[in-house]
């Protein structure tokens, strides 16, 4: 039986037991299922656990490894994958009934390339039904119910990435995948205390994903450090024929970097004081003590400001313009009634009157604010700001009145396509994570990545973890 | 089955429909000349907020709300009749704070899509010998 700190390592540091041959993969896969067989129905954390599938993988990469072909660092590790990613043969259920018996007979890039370097998929994560795209305004808006967070099972894990965010937190897998169109990695991480990165548009492909809106979606890691972040991106990034989206081949490959490396020049950080108009005091103060940090790890850090423009309206129009597409025959259909979430039910409606003029014009606007960004990022190589200005919510809470307030980063960045990473900076008063996050230029995915594990070589919350008996 | 879920209406239906909708949105043309006469949904009360938005939007957004409920209306109770008709003035504030935002006429629209001849670099064969071109290129 193997401890719980070594199910709270990270990738990196499994990755060396598992070469040297310390551990096994089934030994590993199999701790890992019996931990999620305990705890994942008590989070709600999976859609649906693949020990069959697993313990076959997690055979073949023991076989692998035994005979000398060692495929790099996630060989061997263990990983959800959202349930919003296509498995061959097993049930994609999108967290939604009208999607509950689902299956496909391929498997998504994202899970091929997974497969392609030995990782092991344990099973599927739970997630807001259909990622949130048509609305929702409690915590229970999934087929699979609330997903509960590990460091307070009366709170929520935040979404739509719910289950991969309880998952790492929880030490259930070694790593999960989300995805994120506005905020569901980049939330879920900072409510969990997890490291979560949402990469460039285009530079992760997303066939065999659910597309809620095509200009929006994308798909990230959510782990126990930035840099196994930096590890699992490089795996799953790069070019795809078949996603017509994905950027060029040179332009969507990502190479890993050891930290070292990375670090070959300190970043400047535009600090946006000002991002959030109120925090909650247990998230001021961590936020406060993150800050003072950076400046003796970062080679400058100066106060920014986001260029001003209705760019929550765009990102909002463009989202709903995308959503009556994506999910117009379900919505005129009538089928959309079968949701879970009252609001979900419904809110897809006004969607459907959004006209060809007014998408056009919020798509213009979208480019005057990629190019206002991109001037920003002349003077700064990242921005930093708290990722939210609130820790996790109660599970009960009416997420229309007590966390619906504006979200300028969010909207900006996923407008954009900008890569963010949230890590975990600190605790409330409750015990609850506070996550920090840094937004970078389009396409500088690096810097973005190097500045999580900076700040993770300069601070040890990323190593903290629930007590979940 | 429910006709309002996904299955062909007749004319006839699709006539008192249409009538519908026009009486829906008829108003609105009025409306810019009268725009407090043609704000209402008889007695139904603004949304929040709505208050903040000019006549004209707020007739837009009525209309808006007209349109689905011709279309829809069958499938809502009157509380989610409500939140819809919320989510168009909402819809509408946003329309609002965007069409008023600066924009010269060659502000382009941002562009996601790659276009096709990215994937067709293959060099093409030449031409055998003695081949003449099917047709003629033509001038603009």
């Amino acid at each position: 039986m193997l401890k719980e700190s070594i199910l709270y390592e990270s990738v990196g540091e499994l990755a060396k037991r598992i070469e040297s041959k310390q551990l096994s993969p089934v030994e590993l896969t199999e701790a890992y299922l019996e931990r999620s067989q305990k705890f994942g129905p008590r989070l709600n954390a999976y859609a649906r656990l693949m020990p069959v599938e697993a313990l076959d993988q997690a055979r073949a990469a023991d076989k692998d490894i035994h005979r000398g072909h060692y495929r790099g660092p996630l060989h061997g590790i263990p990983y959800a994958a959202k349930d919003l990613l296509a498995v061959k043969g097993v049930q994609t259920t999108w967290g939604a009934k009208p999607f509950a018996d689902q299956v496909f007979d391929y498997n998504a890039t994202v899970i091929e390339h997974l497969k392609n370097v030995g990782a092991v998929l344990l099973g599927k994560a739970s997630m807001i039904e259909l990622a949130g795209g048509l609305g929702y305004n409690s915590a229970s808006a999934s087929l699979q119910g609330e997903t509960k967070n590990p460091w307070n099972t009366s709170c929520w894990t935040c979404g739509s990435s719910s289950g991969s965010g309880a998952i790492v937190a929880a030490g259930l897998a070694g790593f999960a995948i989300g995805t994120e169109t506005w905020g569901s990695i980049l939330c879920p991480s900072a409510f969990c205390g997890v490291s979560g990165f949402r990469p460039t548009y285009g530079r992760v492909s997303r066939r065999g994903a659910m597309a809620l809106s095509y200009s929006l979606d994308k798909i990230g890691p959510m782990a126990r450090s930035a840099e196994d972040c930096t590890r699992i991106f490089a795996a799953i990034a790069g070019h795809d024929p078949l996603d017509r989206s994905t950027l060029p081949v040179d332009r969507a490959a990502f190479t890993y970097s050891p930290a070292a490396d990375l670090k070959k020049h300190g970043l400047r950080v535009g600090w946006l004081a000002n991002l959030w108009k109120e925090y909650e005091p247990g998230v001021a103060k961590a936020i406060q003590a993150a800050h003072k940090v950076l400046p003796r790890h970062f080679s400058s850090v100066k106060d920014a400001v986001l260029p001003e423009g209705p760019w929550e309206d765009a990102a909002g129009v463009i989202l709903q313009a995308e959503v009556a597409s994506s999910f117009g025959d379900l919505i005129r259909s009538g089928r959309v009634k079968e949701l879970r979430d009252p609001q979900g039910r419904i809110g897809g409606y006004a969607n459907l009157t959004v006209s060809g003029g007014d998408f056009t014009t919020a798509q213009r606007v979208r480019e005057i604010l990629q190019k206002k960004m991109d001037a920003l990022f002349e003077t700064y190589d990242v921005l930093a700001a708290a990722t939210l200005p609130a820790p996790a919510t109660p599970l009960t809470l009416d997420l229309s009145k007590g966390l619906s307030f504006p979200d300028p980063l969010g909207a900006i960045g996923n407008l954009c396509g900008l890569p963010a990473i949230s890590v975990p900076c600190g605790f409330t008063e409750k015990n609850l994570p506070v996550g920090l996050q840094f937004v970078g230029r389009a396409g500088d995915d690096a810097s973005v990545l190097q500045a999580g594990q900076t700040f993770q070589h300069a601070t040890e919350w990323h190593r903290k973890h629930p007590n979940l008996s | 089955m429910n006709k309002s879920q996904g299955q062909k209406i007749n004319r006839r239906e699709f006539a008192q429909r249409a009538a519908l909708l026009s009486a829906a949105l008829v108003p609105a043309g009025i409306a810019f000349s009268e725009p407090a006469a043609a704000v209402t949904t008889g007695d139904a009360q603004l949304p929040e907020g709505a208050e903040k938005l000019t006549a004209e939007s707020r007739v837009e957004a009525e209309a808006r709300f007209q349109q689905l409920m011709s279309q829809y209306g069958t499938r809502f109770d009157s509380e989610e009749q409500k939140s819809i008709r919320e989510s168009c003035f909402g819809l509408q504030r946003s329309l609002e704070k965007l069409r008023a935002f600066q924009l010269e006429n060659g502000d382009a629209p941002a562009v996601y899509l790659k276009p096709l001849v990215e994937r067709e670099k293959k060099p093409q064969s030449a031409p055998a010998a003695g081949a003449v071109p099917t047709a003629a290129p033509k001038k603009p």
